[in-house]
């Protein structure tokens, strides 16, 4: 073996590690014949954390591209940790749900890490091939892991549901690649935004300059495909269904991993295409316009992922539109087309990793206790389980966007973003939206503290709270100490050079 | 200690929530002594500032407190104080102070809900020392949550509704403020509201540094930024239109919440108008002055009148506050130096009149169990002490001479009248009714509730004891003294108010 092929196995060493890993899940889970899942568990999360470290040793490196379609950057380094941190708390989750025993959870863990593999190469790659296979094998583990309440109805409607949509979007966006290869001869984004001369591969400023409309066309169907992974509007139809189907774990994992996934791949093309340093001014002239196209999406997709959240009964799908709304934020950074609103959108995306997390362990505790995820059935549990009670208090606050909390801080960054990259009307929505957002996340602290103590009693589950109350403890922390996180999304945009 | 005192005084009663957390339930009246100590001392320490430490002939930023906090934005830590905001600081503290006895006959989950009253005076006390608007902003929010369970769960039966109405109208006046700060940020670079009172007195801060250059929908940029922020401290003052939350936080909110939503949330909104809104866009402030008076003269009239009509004793009581604090927004819409001065005493002179209404109130509510004006009558027989120490506070609400309120408010209208623009003197003559509605609906209280034919339902009622007594002699005391020796406050706010009637008149300060 030559030593470019090497030192390019060296760059891919955490997918390496995480493949083993998912490899030895399986097999460990035939060996125990499915009878010892936790014992799984444990060794999932310990490759998640060997992959972990791969990752931090490959922090500070300068940025390179292996095989060449794998950039080993910063950028991609920031999703992977986020990924095997969310995989790694999802792990946890699983541990602890004490319902999930019955469902032979050892393939839990390998559809998983099959996710993490495909997130993996999905952020982390320029080629739009590549990032389609990353995006099909994140998708073909979520469809499984949607469905995996055999049995249950709701569970196997959600994975239908799940499959039609997501095959649906998979095709217009692969329809969109199809007409980028066709515009410029070239998979590659890099080429696509800087080849320079008449001949193939051509730059998308040159196809732009001779006709328009097929690059836009283009645009908007690859766009779409990305909507659809972050639940944006109009493409958030499956997410409430989906949602609440699933088994709560994995709705995490949908919620956290998969959509942060489908942000970063999103970052990466746009980023690619319009923003780094080389691209060509008829480029970066074009992408205000993509950013006007995401602005809109934006303050759609969060002022009806907020109106909706407010009629729900069940947390759940309070969570899941909650999710779509975030998405709405998040878009907001992204439509400034800088690398500062870049950088807003992955402090956010982190500050939504910490709450979100929080309140999905929030209302896995509960559902273990009241067997339901209904608002209702939370009525004056604060009493009865006082500490994730309150540290719940503290994600909704985050949710909110109210101080001092990381959520608040991941919002007032977008909002400079936002008017500083003149979107103020943008910025006046999602402010407004916050209010709305507070009406129904109230009502959760409403349940919980308001109404007269229940009757029931909580039961004991140790790791799973104190898991949940050091999230908590990080959301407000993080939100009054800020430069961790902050200097991590700063220093995690190296691909736009 | 010196240089730190403003920040003892803030984050003592954290400290005292941390301490009450770590007490077991069971133990109550531990708690209730921590909660003591941890007012107790800030009291005493605002006591020394106002004192000893403020030097009273300046109007310098004071006892200025500066350390970086979130670089990566320029946010700072920055408090201290001047004539306008020490004297708030002071009362924040008494009727914080006073609030702990107060809810001594609360008896529902004692622990929350002191370690929430702790929180709620570093949200309060947090917001009038801050001179970093982030910072500023940041307590601003934080009293909210710890607002929202004192009422949410141990208001009366519409508590749920008060609650979260109160908690959404306020965030929907600070998201707006949070927008004005991100844009005020992003224009002169920089949260430090000194700093930021500097660039506006040079004409510097006319949003030309941001997109658009200083102009969107054709309004300017000051414009926007004077309605938001101005919308935002309406809500808390507050304002009609802008109203509606009070009444029924209010009326929902236990005793001793009342007392302190009235004595000092409301100044919350006025104060911030006066340190972080008026001096930021005077130009806008001044074009839009008129308007404010006419939203004060209405407020005035309109929440006097309405209060006539109440048959409930603490929903009139609430309406009496929106009229009071409409002569704030005349006063400082007036422009002149009378018209200032008498406004930010007028903050103060409310802030402990109407404590000592709400507490009255508490008094009867917790021996009748109802507030029905017209269902009591003759109590004066029964409760001697009591009805005197009503007939003071009424009188101090209605605004009799010798008491604080008549000063304020005097001070206010003789302000008014004196501003350059005429047409104030009509608003001045309009918002007399006021006066008259307020001696009206308070006399006619008193005749139904103290005076004629006793009420035999009522006639074993107990006097009030000597913990009521004690929570409020204070503010009687007070409102006694600064009717008679007003320069108590005068004399430590005047520097301030005459520097800032220069700034917002655009004079050279």
């Amino acid at each position: 073996m030559n030593q470019a092929y090497i030192d390019g196995l060296r760059g891919i060493l955490p997918e390496i590690a995480l493949t083993v890993t998912a490899l030895a899940v399986m097999v460990l889970d035939l060996l125990t014949r499915g009878r010892d899942s936790r014992r799984v568990g444990w060794l999932a999360l310990a490759g998640l954390a060997a992959t972990a470290w791969l990752l931090f040793a490959q922090w500070g490196n300068s940025p390179r591209t292996v095989f060449g379609m794998v950039a080993v950057d910063a950028f991609g380094n920031f999703f992977k940790l986020f990924t095997v941190a969310a995989v790694a708390a999802v792990s946890v989750y699983l541990l602890c749900d004490r319902r999930e025993r019955k469902h032979g959870v050892g393939e839990y863990y390998l559809l998983m890490l099959g996710a993490a593999i495909g997130i993996f190469f999905m952020v982390s790659t320029t080629n739009l091939l590549l990032l389609v296979l990353g995006l099909e094998l994140l998708s073909l583990s979520s469809y499984s892991l949607a469905g995996f309440h055999k049995g249950d109805r709701r569970s196997a409607e959600a994975a239908m549901k799940y499959v039609i949509f997501g095959g649906l979007s998979t095709g217009i966006m692969l329809y969109g690649i199809s007409l980028l290869y066709g515009l410029t001869g070239t998979l590659d984004l890099s080429l696509m935004a800087g080849a320079a001369g008449d001949g193939l591969p051509r730059s998308l400023a040159t196809q732009l300059a001779a006709s328009p409309v097929p690059v836009g066309v283009a645009l908007v169907l690859v766009l779409s495909g990305f909507a659809y992974k972050i639940s944006a509007a109009p493409f958030h139809f499956w997410t409430p269904d989906v949602y609440e189907g699933a088994p709560t774990p994995v709705t995490t994992f949908l919620a956290v991993a998969s959509k942060a996934a489908g942000f970063g791949a999103l970052l990466r093309f746009l980023g690619a295409l319009f923003v780094a340093g080389g691209v060509q001014q008829a480029l970066a002239d074009y992408g205000s316009r993509i950013g006007l196209l995401l602005a809109l999406i934006s303050a759609v997709t969060m002022t009806l992922g907020n109106l909706a959240a407010v009629r729900q009964a069940s947390l759940k799908r309070l969570l899941a539109y909650s999710s779509i709304a975030h998405a709405g934020y998040v878009l907001i950074g992204l439509s400034c087309m800088s690398a500062q609103g870049f950088s807003a959108a992955m402090y956010y995306l982190s500050a939504y990793y910490l709450m979100n997390l929080g309140a999905f362990g929030f209302l896995l505790y509960f559902e273990g206790v009241t067997g339901s995820d209904s608002i209702d059935s939370l009525k004056g549990m604060g009493s009865r389980a006082p500490l994730i009670s309150i540290v719940m208090v503290a994600f909704l606050l985050s949710l909110t966007g109210l101080p001092p909390t990381v959520g608040f801080y991941g919002k007032y960054l977008l909002f400079v973003q936002g008017v500083d990259a003149g979107l103020i009307w943008l910025v006046v929505i999602a402010a407004l939206n916050s209010v709305v957002s507070l009406f129904y996340y109230l009502r959760v602290a409403k349940a919980l503290f308001l109404a007269s103590p229940s009757e029931r009693a909580a039961a004991p589950q140790p790791l799973l709270v104190g898991f949940v109350t050091a999230l908590g403890i990080a959301t407000v922390v993080l939100g009054i100490y800020t430069l961790p996180l902050q200097a991590w999304a700063e220093r995690s945009l190296d691909l736009l050079q | 200690m010196e240089s730190q005192v403003l920040s003892w005084i803030t984050f003592i009663p954290l400290i005292g929530m941390a301490l009450i957390l770590l007490l077991p339930k069971s133990a109550l009246s531990a708690i209730k002594g921590v909660s003591l100590a941890a007012t107790a001392i800030p009291l005493v320490l605002a006591t020394w500032v106002y004192f000893g430490l403020f030097a009273k002939g300046t109007a310098d930023l004071q006892l200025v407190q500066d350390l970086p906090w979130i670089t990566a934005i320029g946010a700072h830590y920055k408090v201290g104080v001047d004539g306008l905001s020490l004297n708030l600081v002071w009362l924040t503290t008494l009727l914080l102070f006073i609030g702990v006895p107060a809810s001594f006959s609360i008896e529902k989950a004692g622990k929350a809900y002191y370690a929430l009253l702790m929180l709620l005076e570093v949200g309060i006390v947090g917001v009038f020392v801050s001179l970093d608007y982030f910072l500023f902003y940041v307590f601003w929010e934080v009293m909210l949550l710890p607002m929202y369970f004192l009422i949410g769960i141990w208001g009366g039966p519409r508590r749920e509704y008060a609650a979260i109405k109160f908690f959404l109208y306020t965030l929907a006046g600070s998201v707006l403020m949070l927008v004005s700060i991100v844009a005020l940020r992003l224009d002169s670079g920089t949260f430090d509201i000194p700093t930021l009172v500097e660039l506006a007195r040079q004409g510097r801060l006319t949003g030309a540094n941001l997109p658009g250059g200083g102009e969107l929908l054709g309004l300017q940029f000051t414009t926007w930024v004077f309605w938001f922020l101005f919308v935002g401290f309406a809500i808390k003052v507050p304002v009609w239109p802008f109203h509606t939350w009070l009444p029924d936080a209010h009326v929902e909110a236990p005793t001793p919440i009342s007392v302190i939503l009235a004595g000092i949330l409301l100044k919350l909104g006025g104060y911030g108008m006066l340190r972080a809104c008026f001096p930021i866009v005077p130009d806008a402030f001044r074009t839009f002055a008129f308007a404010l008076a006419i939203l004060g003269v209405i407020s005035i009239v309109y929440g006097a009148f309405v209060a006539l009509g109440q048959t409930d004793f603490k929903k009139m009581v609430a309406y009496s506050s929106v009229s009071h604090m409409g002569y704030v927004l005349l006063g400082f819409a007036a422009l002149t130096e009378w018209g200032m001065s008498g406004a930010a005493l007028q903050m103060f002179n409310h802030g402990t009149s109407s404590a000592a209404l709400f507490l009255i109130v508490g008094v009867i509510y917790d021996r009748a169990h109802h507030r029905d004006l017209n269902g009591f009558g003759g109590l004066a027989q029964v409760m001697p002490r009591y009805w005197a120490l009503t007939t003071l506070g009424f009188f101090a609400a209605i605004g009799l001479p010798g008491l604080a309120g008549f000063v304020s408010e005097a001070m206010t209208l003789v302000g008014a009248y004196d501003s350059a623009n005429p047409t104030f003197k009509v608003l001045v003559l309009i918002s007399t009714l006021g006066i008259v509605f307020t001696a009206a609906f308070l006399l006619w209280a008193m005749q139904r509730v103290f005076l004629g034919k006793l009420n035999p339902k009522y006639a074993e009622l107990s006097e009030i004891n000597a913990r009521e007594v004690f929570c409020q002699a204070p503010l009687l005391i007070l409102c006694v003294v600064l009717g008679i020796l007003p320069w108590y406050l005068l004399d430590w706010m005047q520097p301030s108010v005459q520097n800032l009637v220069t700034l917002l008149s655009g004079g050279q300060g």
